[in-house]
C-alpha cells in the first residue's frame, strides 16, 4: 500500500513537470517561418475602404516621449536607418527598438503573451498583415481609425486598409508589402529557343522540355510543406482557376475551380516537373534548388530576386529573370498573386498614445517608405509605391503593375484554423496519401466548422 | 558519574526537542523548494484545470472568464485531429521506447565489457543527448531531405535505391524517421541509467554463477537482468513521460506532417494555445495529455510493479 502511494506521489510531480513543458512549449519553438507569409484583401475587393470616423481624434503633431517598437525585420540594418531618421526628425521623441523572434508563430506568441499580460510596452509592434482580425477580436491592437483622421488612410495603395480593418475599424498601418514572382532561368530558356511562360500549362511544358533534354534537374519549384506558406501558393493557383476559398462567408473548395488548382500542384509532381520533395519545402529549400542551378523555374517572394544576385550563395548570378506569376490558359495575360507584407499596430495599453501615433505616421510617410524600397522592400504608400523611379531598387519593383493581387481569407479572427484546414489537406493531396477529391471535401467541412469560431474548429 | 548523568539527561531531551526541532528544521528546508514547485508546477496545472472548465476571450483588460463546464472537453474529444493526435502519440512512445530500451540495455553491457578507453566511449555515446534537439533536428533534415539529403546520396551510391526517397514527405517513412532521429537521441540516456544500474551489481553474483556452471546467457537471465529490473524500469517511466511530450522533433522536421500525420499531442496543444488562441481549448488539450500520462505510467508501472517493489526494499 505505501508503494502505491508512493508511486502516485511520484506520477503526479513527474506529469506535473509534463504539463509544464507542455505549457513551455510556445516558448521554445524555433524553427524558420520566412517573412514570406502575410496577405491583404479579397481579390473581390478593389473599391476603397469605408473607414468609420475617428471617435477619440488625437492631435500629436507637438508630441514627446520615449516609444518601444517591437520590430520583426529579419536582416539588414533598414530598422536602425528607419528609427534615426525619425528620431533627427522629431528630437522629442526618443525611440527603443526591442528585436523580435524571426520566426512569425513565435513572434505572435511573445506578442500575445506581452499584451495580454498588460504591458504598455512595446507601444507599436509589427505584425504580419493576416493579424488585424485575430489581434482586434483579441484586443491585442487598438483601432488606429479611432485616434487617426479618416484622411490617413488616403495615402495607402488600394486594397491594403481593407485588409487591415475588422468590423469597420481599421487595427494596423500597413508598412510594407510583399508578393510572389515567378522566376526564370533566362540562359536555359534561351538555350533551347523557349519564351518565357504565361501561363501554367507554358510553365509545366517548358519545364519538362529543358529536363529532359538535360538542361536542368529539376523543372519548377516552389512551397508545398505543411505550413502557411502552402496556402499562399494554393490560393494563387485557385484564385487563377476563378475560385476563391470563401463564397459569402462559406468554405467553397468543393468547387471545379478547386478541383483544378489541386489538381494542376498534384500533376506537377506527377508527371516529375516538381521533385516529389516539394511537400516538404518551405521558401529556404526551394530557393536554394533554384540559387544552385538546379531548377528552370521558382516561384517565391520579391526577396528572392537579390538573393538569386548574390554570388556568395547563389550559382546563378546574371541568368535569373524574373516576371509575374502566369495563370491558367484563357484566364487572362497574368496570374494572382498573394499579398503577404508587415503592419504597424498599436498597443492598447500604450502610455504614450500621440508619440506612438507620430511614429506610424512618419513610419509611412514618403521619407520612411523610400528609405524601406532601397532596402528592397515593397512601398504601401501610392505616393512611393507609384513613383517611377522606384524600379532602380529591384526590376521586382517594375513588375508590380502587371500584378492582380489575391489575399488570403485573413478577415475573420478563426484564420489561423481555416489557414490550417486548407494546407494540411492539400499537403497531404501533395504527398499522395489522400486523393485531390478527398482533400478538397476535408478542407471545405473543416473550414466551416473553424468558421463557427467555437467548437472542435478552434484546434 | 555526574557527568554520565548529565549526558543521559541530555540524550534524553535530545530524543524529544531536537525532533521536534528537525521536523521545524525540515519544513524550513524544504519551504524553498516547495514554494517553486508550486509557482512553476502545481499552480499552471490547477489553473490549466480551472482554464479547461471556462470559455476564455482576450480582452484589454486581460483573459476573461466565461465557466462553460465540460463544453471544451465536448469540443475536443469531438475533434478527428485530437484522437489522430493521441493515437500517433501513443504509438509512436510505444514503439521508440520499446526500441530504445533495447538497444540502451545492448549498448549498456558493451560498454560495461569495454575494458580500455571506457569513459571515452561513454563520453561519444553522450554527444546525440547532449545535442539541444532542435540543432540535431536541424541536421536530420539535411540528411533526410529529398534533394540534397545525405541519405539518398549515400543509398543511390551504394545502389540500394535508385530514385531518390522523400523521407519527410510520406506518411509512413515520415514517421519512421522521427522515430529514427528520436532513438538517435535518447538512447544514450537509458545507456546512462542502465550502465549505473549494471555497476550497482556486485561482482560475487557473477562469480557464484561461474561456479554454478552458468553460461553467458544464463549469467544474464538469471543475474544481470533481475538485478536490473529497476533501473530499467526508471529508465522507461522517463522516457514515456519525455516521449508522451513529444514537440521539437516533428516541430523542425515535419510540422506535423504530411497533412496531419506526425501532429502529437503537444504540438496541438501549442497550436491550439498560441497560433489559435484558444485558451480554453488548449487547456482541455493539456489536461486530457497529463490525463493520458498519468494512465500510461500507471499502466507501466504496474507491468513492472513487482520489479519495482524489489528495487525499493
Amino acid at each position: 500500500m505505501k508503494t502505491r502511494t508512493k508511486n502516485w506521489a511520484a506520477i503526479v510531480t513527474i506529469a506535473s513537470t509534463s504539463t509544464a513543458l507542455l505549457a513551455g512549449c510556445g516558448q521554445t519553438q524555433s524553427a524558420n517561418t520566412s517573412n514570406g507569409s502575410a496577405s491583404i484583401a479579397p481579390k473581390q475587393n478593389t473599391a476603397s475602404t469605408n473607414v468609420v470616423a475617428p471617435t477619440h481624434l488625437v492631435n500629436y503633431s507637438n508630441a514627446s516621449g520615449s516609444v518601444v517598437w517591437a520590430e520583426s525585420f529579419t536582416t539588414g540594418p533598414v530598422a536602425k536607418q528607419l528609427v534615426s531618421a525619425f528620431e533627427k526628425k522629431y528630437p522629442k521623441i526618443k525611440v527603443t527598438m526591442q528585436v523580435q523572434p524571426s520566426s512569425t508563430d513565435t513572434n505572435r506568441a511573445d506578442l500575445t503573451a506581452t499584451i495580454s499580460g498588460g504591458s504598455a510596452t512595446p507601444d507599436v509592434y509589427m505584425g504580419d498583415v493576416i493579424w488585424p482580425a485575430q489581434f482586434a477580436h483579441a484586443q491585442l491592437a487598438a483601432p488606429l481609425s479611432d485616434y487617426l483622421p479618416k484622411s490617413f488612410w488616403n495615402r495607402f495603395s488600394n486594397g491594403l486598409v481593407q485588409g487591415a480593418t475588422y468590423n469597420g475599424k481599421v487595427y494596423a498601418a500597413p508598412l510594407f508589402a510583399d508578393t510572389a514572382f515567378l522566376y526564370y532561368r533566362k540562359d536555359l530558356l534561351q538555350k533551347y529557343h523557349l519564351p518565357v511562360p504565361t501561363t501554367w500549362e507554358q510553365v509545366k511544358s517548358e519545364a519538362a522540355t529543358i529536363v529532359k533534354k538535360g538542361g536542368a534537374k529539376y523543372g519548377f519549384v516552389w512551397q508545398g510543406a505543411d505550413y502557411e506558406g502552402l496556402t499562399c501558393d494554393f490560393d494563387e493557383y485557385l484564385a487563377d482557376a476563378g475560385g476563391s476559398v470563401l463564397t459569402n462567408g462559406k468554405a467553397s473548395l468543393n468547387t471545379p475551380a478547386a478541383n483544378k488548382a489541386l489538381g494542376f500542384m498534384r500533376s506537377l509532381i506527377t508527371s516529375g516537373v516538381t521533385p516529389k520533395t516539394v511537400d516538404t519545402f518551405q521558401e529556404p529549400q526551394s530557393e536554394n534548388v533554384f540559387t544552385q542551378g538546379q531548377a528552370v523555374f521558382l516561384r517565391n517572394w520579391s526577396y528572392a530576386w537579390s538573393d538569386s544576385q548574390n554570388p556568395a550563395s547563389s550559382k546563378v548570378v546574371g541568368k535569373v529573370g524574373v516576371t509575374a506569376l502566369p495563370t491558367f490558359a484563357g484566364h487572362g495575360s497574368s496570374g494572382y498573386s498573394t499579398v503577404g507584407g508587415w503592419d504597424l499596430y498599436l498597443n492598447p495599453h500604450t502610455k504614450n498614445l500621440a508619440a506612438a501615433l507620430q511614429f506610424i505616421d512618419w513610419m509611412t510617410s514618403p521619407q520612411a517608405q523610400e528609405i524601406l524600397a532601397a532596402n528592397s522592400e515593397m512601398p504601401t504608400i501610392k505616393a512611393v509605391a507609384n513613383s517611377p523611379s522606384l524600379k532602380k531598387y529591384s526590376p521586382v519593383f517594375a513588375l508590380l503593375p502587371k500584378v492582380k493581387f489575391v489575399s488570403r481569407p485573413s478577415q475573420t479572427p478563426q484564420y489561423p484554423s481555416v489557414s490550417k484546414a486548407i494546407y494540411d489537406n492539400v499537403n497531404e493531396a501533395l504527398a499522395g496519401s489522400v486523393s485531390v477529391g478527398t482533400a478538397l471535401k476535408n478542407a471545405n467541412s473543416q473550414i466551416n466548422s473553424a468558421q463557427s469560431g467555437s467548437g472542435s474548429g478552434g484546434l | 558519574m555526574a557527568m554520565e548523568a548529565a549526558s543521559t539527561g541530555k540524550k534524553e531531551r535530545r530524543s524529544g526537542s531536537l525532533q521536534r526541532t528537525d521536523v521545524r528544521a525540515g519544513w524550513g528546508l524544504l519551504t524553498p523548494a516547495g514554494i517553486v514547485i508550486l509557482a512553476v508546477t502545481i499552480f499552471p496545472i490547477l489553473y490549466s484545470l480551472f482554464m479547461s472548465f471556462n470559455n476564455i476571450q482576450l480582452t484589454t483588460n486581460g483573459f476573461q472568464f466565461t465557466f462553460t463546464g465540460l463544453q471544451n472537453y465536448k469540443d475536443v474529444y469531438s475533434a478527428p485531429l485530437f484522437w489522430h493526435s493521441v493515437g500517433f502519440t501513443i504509438y509512436y512512445s510505444v514503439i521508440t521506447v520499446a526500441v530504445e530500451l533495447f538497444l540502451g540495455l545492448l549498448i549498456a553491457l558493451a560498454i560495461q565489457n569495454v575494458e580500455r578507453l571506457k569513459s571515452l566511449s561513454i563520453v561519444v555515446m553522450l554527444i546525440p543527448w547532449a545535442l539541444i534537439t532542435v540543432i540535431s533536428a536541424q541536421m536530420w533534415g539535411y540528411i533526410y531531405n529529398g534533394v540534397y539529403g545525405v541519405l539518398n546520396a549515400i543509398l543511390q551510391g551504394l545502389h540500394i535505391i535508385h530514385t531518390q526517397v522523400n523521407w519527410l514527405g510520406q506518411p509512413f517513412t515520415a514517421v519512421v524517421s522521427l522515430m529514427i532521429a528520436d532513438i538517435w537521441k535518447t538512447t544514450p540516456f537509458v545507456v546512462i541509467i542502465l550502465l549505473s544500474g549494471l555497476q550497482m551489481i556486485p561482482k560475487d553474483y557473477y562469480e557464484a554463477a561461474l561456479i554454478d556452471g552458468a553460461n553467458a546467457w544464463q549469467s544474464f537471465w538469471n543475474v544481470t537482468f533481475p538485478q536490473l529490473r529497476g533501473s530499467i524500469a526508471l529508465a522507461g517511466l522517463f522516457r514515456i513521460l519525455q516521449a508522451f511530450g513529444i514537440f521539437d522533433l516533428p516541430f523542425v522536421l515535419t510540422q506535423g506532417g504530411p497533412g496531419t500525420t506526425t501532429t502529437s499531442l503537444a504540438m496541438l496543444g501549442e497550436e491550439t494555445l498560441f497560433t489559435n488562441l484558444h485558451f480554453g481549448l488548449g487547456a482541455a488539450v493539456a489536461i486530457s495529455t497529463v490525463i493520458l500520462i498519468l494512465g500510461a505510467c500507471l499502466i507501466f508501472l504496474s507491468a513492472f510493479r513487482g520489479m519495482v517493489g524489489e528495487e525499493a526494499q
